[in-house]
């Protein structure tokens, strides 16, 4: 039978009984629809949270003192016995394929001008610290190159903290009290916003000696390490190592690479989707099981039609492929719809709350219309069977 | 009690309108027995399915025990049909999937009566029609006599005032028509009307009074 | 018709036509399982949540150094060192208020604990006697800190099941000196085995007295300190008081965050929920293509039954009769159908609570009664069509087809 006759002859048969063909392309719909807007939002958020983190760019280490981890951070990094010191920043920097190693404290404290004050987020830091994180000075300059060690009294705020405490002046030269210490301030960042909810722009940079002593610690939080992006991640994680465990004598730190996190994160994320996917998926079934009823109902219907169709020569086969086909076209014409639905009603929601990431990607949609077909073809395997067994002269003599 | 005034109806077929009854006037007194015969699309049927009250007339009065029933709601002529019609039709129309006397049981269910009052009206119209041993069977465990004789217990079911016959033979081979007529014709003696519509003039002629339609039209009306 | 007649009409109607019969109860009985099913998931995790928080005290008020302005009243967990610290005193000082009734304060870190030649890098907590009931705490042998002045080093620590066991193997380590940095100290006491709890495995800590953790550290800072109030209706003014009498302490300054547990375990307890609702909610469009399903098979059983529908109207059934028969059968599936997929989803609760017996899978009330409420109404919706255009078949037209 030429293709072109049994497409033809498949359309004929849904064509039909239209009502009955479109209910039933409609149940695998609505399965398809919600698979596709649930995978939809998946991977929405997927992108979201990589290029929240990839604002810092992708090639970033943290080493972290201590090797325990509670939620996530390092327990050191609260106190510890075994410091990480400027010291070991300023070695690290001669760790292969390094380019910045930057040193970290962060805390929070009052900021004051002429009677305003302010409490944010301090973060002490070395002057790389806009190379390693890829942020930029809006006006003056950063903190200057010189020794993290001795470094002098200067503070770059945030650009929320400069408009809150000077309004419209430029905060640059003038004198702030950090905590109760003085400081000139030399530079103002550019707007970054929020950053999976810390308010970057709310913050002030001071020398990392200087927050250490005012925190009154002696181990920095973190040090944050940029690499060249081609070199192989192991070995730069190798060489880090070797160096600070010849420093320590131990291995006593963590190293983080945030291609690691992203690549956790994203399995989560991978299989929380996957598994509110296959909920929606449990709708996609029960189309199935549709398609099955129908596909039943309507071999019953046509058993005369059958017979005739042997009589004049039809083999089983035929008659087998016959009716997979039609179970087989329904669902795609289902799973078309349905991709349609899914599709425009993530649109809808990307307009209604821009807030939520929806995405949806090509390989998505093609996998979901073969799912479909094959949700069609599973369910019409038993129908169709029934069909091609029926006995023509049996098949015949029934009304 | 029948009363008919200048009855028309007119069907659309694809794009032709048949008008299947002609401004036709008929009276029907109670306990009669009556035939409507006519070559094929004279209109018995239709004239039959408008007494029966299952069809409606486009024009004219039908007025049933002197009450005019032609300008009835949907439901309140289903509730008459109920109480006052006994259908006969050729092809049985027995549900398939029902036995003989839940077939018989319908009408009764339909209208509420409580299973006690259904249980002993069964057990008589069993025994009047001979179906005792058939009662369990369904449809196509039954003979096309036996298939009829529990068509026609069922339309006794409600005790109705007119029994209504369409080709009640014409599926059933000579010798159980006869047998099936004899049983219609125990209902008439009992005091029932009778309206029987057949194309055999061998069946038509047994009724007391025959009409003759051609065309939508009475052409003839005899009694004997 | 009585109610009696029109069930069992129904219920023949369906024994008629076995393989659709059973089929739409198959689409209704996946859809209620599954509603069922995901949402005891849910619950069982809100549960789990909430019964964890239970486990650590409902009266309990969180006390954290650090504040931000636009941040609000979240700092983080582990951000947060300020010029002026939290410190012992403060914590003593909230024993002013009359709506408190214990209170502990604690210093965490992370050090090196040696026995002999084995090390093991292990949390530290520094604290006293009182976080024992705070933090609802079992001791399995032995005895918990001591009460003593919490400004006082004394050299003694309690240890979590696992530290024991990795740090002494099958020797019994009640009695034993370790060695943290550079000093040491007697296990009094070994905790029993509680695995993990909101944030912290007791089993794998040491807990030291809160002066001697602050010498470890070199910290006069506090982590944070916990506050028992009297009770659940003492904790709002407990609350207050902590504010205000470390904002007296630290020159006015509003410098910390004062978080109740209540408050974070009703945070938890919204999110789960929503949760479970939505996940509910997306099991639950499978009912509503189990309904489309069941139009499906009544306009198709109002083609195949015109004859029978015909029949009934010649015997005087109304309009209303047919449309109830046909109504009544779809409820009848979506019961039926229900009622199998409670079963079911009864029990995949059953082999989820196998699997995991730690949490309280158990479908919510509320899912229960909706399950099946939302398959009958469903059922009833999508047979309405399909009911009216029976009801409407001209019986003359349903009766003359042969």
């Amino acid at each position: 039978m030429l293709f072109a006759d049994f497409v033809r002859f498949t359309y004929a048969s849904l064509a039909a009984h239209r009502l009955r063909t479109l209910l039933t392309a409609l149940g695998i719909a609505v399965g398809i629809a919600a698979v596709i807007l649930l995978t939809s939002i998946g991977e929405g958020l997927h992108r979201f949270v990589v290029f929240e983190f990839t604002q810092f760019g992708t090639n970033i280490i943290g080493v972290s003192p201590g090797r325990i981890q509670t939620h996530g951070a390092s327990l050191g990094a609260v106190n510890t016995v075994r410091p990480l010191t400027i010291d070991d920043a300023i070695a690290l920097r001669r760790a292969p394929y390094v380019q910045v190693a930057d040193p970290l404290v962060q805390g929070n404290a009052d900021v004051k001008h002429l009677g305003k004050s302010r409490r944010v987020t301090l973060y002490g830091v070395g002057p790389d610290f806009t190379q390693a994180l890829k942020m930029r000075v809006a006006s003056g300059e950063f903190l200057p190159q010189e020794d993290p060690r001795s470094a002098r009294a200067f503070a770059v705020l945030g650009s929320k903290v400069a408009r809150e405490l000077f309004g419209d002046e430029s905060p640059l030269g003038n004198r702030v009290r950090v905590g109760g210490e003085r400081y000139r301030v030399i530079g103002v960042m550019q707007s970054k916003g929020q950053i999976l909810g810390f308010d970057m722009d709310d913050t002030v940079f001071i020398p990392v000696a200087r927050a250490l002593e005012m925190f009154n610690r002696e181990s920095l939080m973190e040090i944050h390490i940029t690499y060249e992006p081609t070199a192989p991640l192991a070995e730069v994680e190798q060489g880090i190592k070797r160096i600070l465990t010849a420093r320590h004598g131990a291995e006593d730190f963590t190293v983080t690479s945030q291609q690691k996190m992203l690549e956790v994160f994203g399995t989560v994320l991978g299989a929380i989707t996957f598994a509110v996917a296959a909920i929606g998926g449990i709708s996609l079934m029960v189309g199935g099981v549709g398609i099955l009823t129908i596909l039943t109902i309507g071999v019953a219907e046509r058993t005369s039609e059958i017979g005739l169709l042997r009589a004049v020569g039809a083999t089983r086969k035929r008659i087998l492929l016959l009716f997979l086909g039609e179970a087989a076209l329904l669902a795609a014409l289902g799973g078309a719809g349905g991709l349609a639905l899914g599709w425009s009603i993530a649109q809808a929601l990307k307009l209604g709350i821009p807030a939520l990431p929806v995405h949806t990607p090509w390989s998505y949609a093609v996998m979901a219309e073969l799912v479909a077909v094959a949700v069609g073809l599973a369910a019409g395997v038993m129908p169709a069977r029934r069909a091609a067994r029926l006995d023509p002269l049996e098949a015949l003599r029934s009304e | 009690m029948i009363r008919l005034a200048g009855i028309d109806r007119t069907f659309v077929v694809g794009d032709e309108k048949v008008r299947a009854l002609r401004e036709v006037n008929l009276q029907i007194a109670p306990g009669e027995y009556l035939s409507i015969m006519g070559p094929s699309g004279s209109g018995k049927s239709t004239l039959l399915n408008v007494i029966g009250l299952l069809d409606r007339p486009d024009a004219g009065t039908y007025e049933l025990d002197g009450r005019n029933v032609t300008a009835l709601s949907d439901d309140e002529l289903a509730r008459v049909r109920r109480e006052k019609m006994g259908f006969v039709f050729q092809f049985f129309h027995l549900v398939p999937r029902l036995s003989a006397e839940q077939n018989i049981e319908l009408p009764m269910v339909l209208a509420g009566i409580d299973p006690a009052e259904r249980r002993q009206r069964l057990d008589r119209l069993l025994a009047e029609y001979g179906l005792e041993t058939r009662a369990r069977h369904r449809p196509d465990q039954l003979s096309g006599g036996q298939c009829q004789r529990v068509a026609i217990a069922r339309a006794m079911a409600m005790s109705p005032s007119v029994i209504l016959a369409d080709e009640p033979t014409g599926n059933l081979d000579r010798h159980t028509g006869q047998e099936v007529m004899a049983v219609l014709e125990r209902v008439h003696h009992s005091g029932g009307t009778v309206l029987l519509v057949t194309h055999d003039p061998e069946i038509g002629s047994r009724a007391h009074r025959r009409v003759r339609m051609v065309d939508g039209a009475v052409v003839a009306d005899e009694r004997s | 018709m009585r109610l009696g007649d029109l069930l069992e009409f129904a219920w023949r109607v369906l024994r008629g036509y076995p393989a659709r019969t059973l089929l739409i109860l198959l689409a209704m009985g996946i859809g209620v399982a599954a509603v069922v099913a995901v949402t005891s998931l849910g619950e069982g995790a809100r549960l789990y949540v909430v019964n964890q928080f239970g486990s650590l005290g409902t009266n309990l008020i969180i006390v954290l150094p650090g504040r931000s302005e636009t941040a609000g009243a979240m700092p983080g967990v582990l951000v947060g060192k300020t010029p002026r610290n939290l410190t012992l005193e403060d914590a003593l000082a909230l024993m002013r208020s009359h709506a408190v009734r214990r209170i502990a304060p604690l210093v965490v870190g992370a050090a090196d604990v040696h026995v002999g030649a084995r090390i093991r890098e292990t949390p530290v907590l520094g604290s006293t006697a009182d976080l024992m009931d705070i933090r609802h705490m079992e001791v399995a042998l032995g005895r918990f800190l001591p009460e003593i002045d919490p400004r006082q080093i004394l050299p003694v620590c309690v240890i979590g099941a696992k530290v024991a066991t990795e740090l002494f193997g099958a020797r019994p380590a009640l009695g034993e000196w370790l060695r943290i940095g550079d000093r040491r100290f007697r296990i009094v006491g070994i905790m029993a085995k509680q695995g993990e709890s909101m944030g912290f495995n007791t089993d794998e800590i040491v807990i030291v007295p809160l002066a001697a953790a602050q010498a470890l550290f070199n910290t006069e800072a506090l982590f944070r300190v916990l506050v028992e109030a009297k009770s659940r209706e003492q904790i709002a003014y407990a609350k207050a008081d902590v504010e205000e009498i470390i904002r007296l302490r630290h020159e006015g300054e509003r410098d910390v965050t004062v978080i109740t547990q209540d408050a974070v375990l009703a945070t938890f307890d919204r999110i789960l929920r929503a949760l479970t609702l939505a996940v509910g909610g997306i099991a639950a469009i499978s009912l509503a293509v189990a309904g489309i399903l069941i139009m499906n098979v009544m306009l198709i059983a109002v083609t195949q039954r015109r004859r029978e529908i015909g029949l009934l109207k010649a015997l005087g059934a109304t309009a209303a009769q047919i449309r109830m028969a046909f109504v009544t059968e779809a409820v009848l599936l979506a019961i039926g159908g229900a009622g199998v997929g409670l079963v079911v989803g009864q029990i995949a609760r059953n082999v989820a609570v196998q699997l995991y017996p730690a949490i309280p899978f158990q479908s919510p009330w509320w899912a229960l009664i909706a399950a099946p409420a939302t398959a009958v109404i469903t059922a009833v919706l999508f047979t309405l069509a399909p009911a009216r255009r029976a009801a409407r078949l001209d019986p003359v037209q349903a009766l003359s087809r042969r």
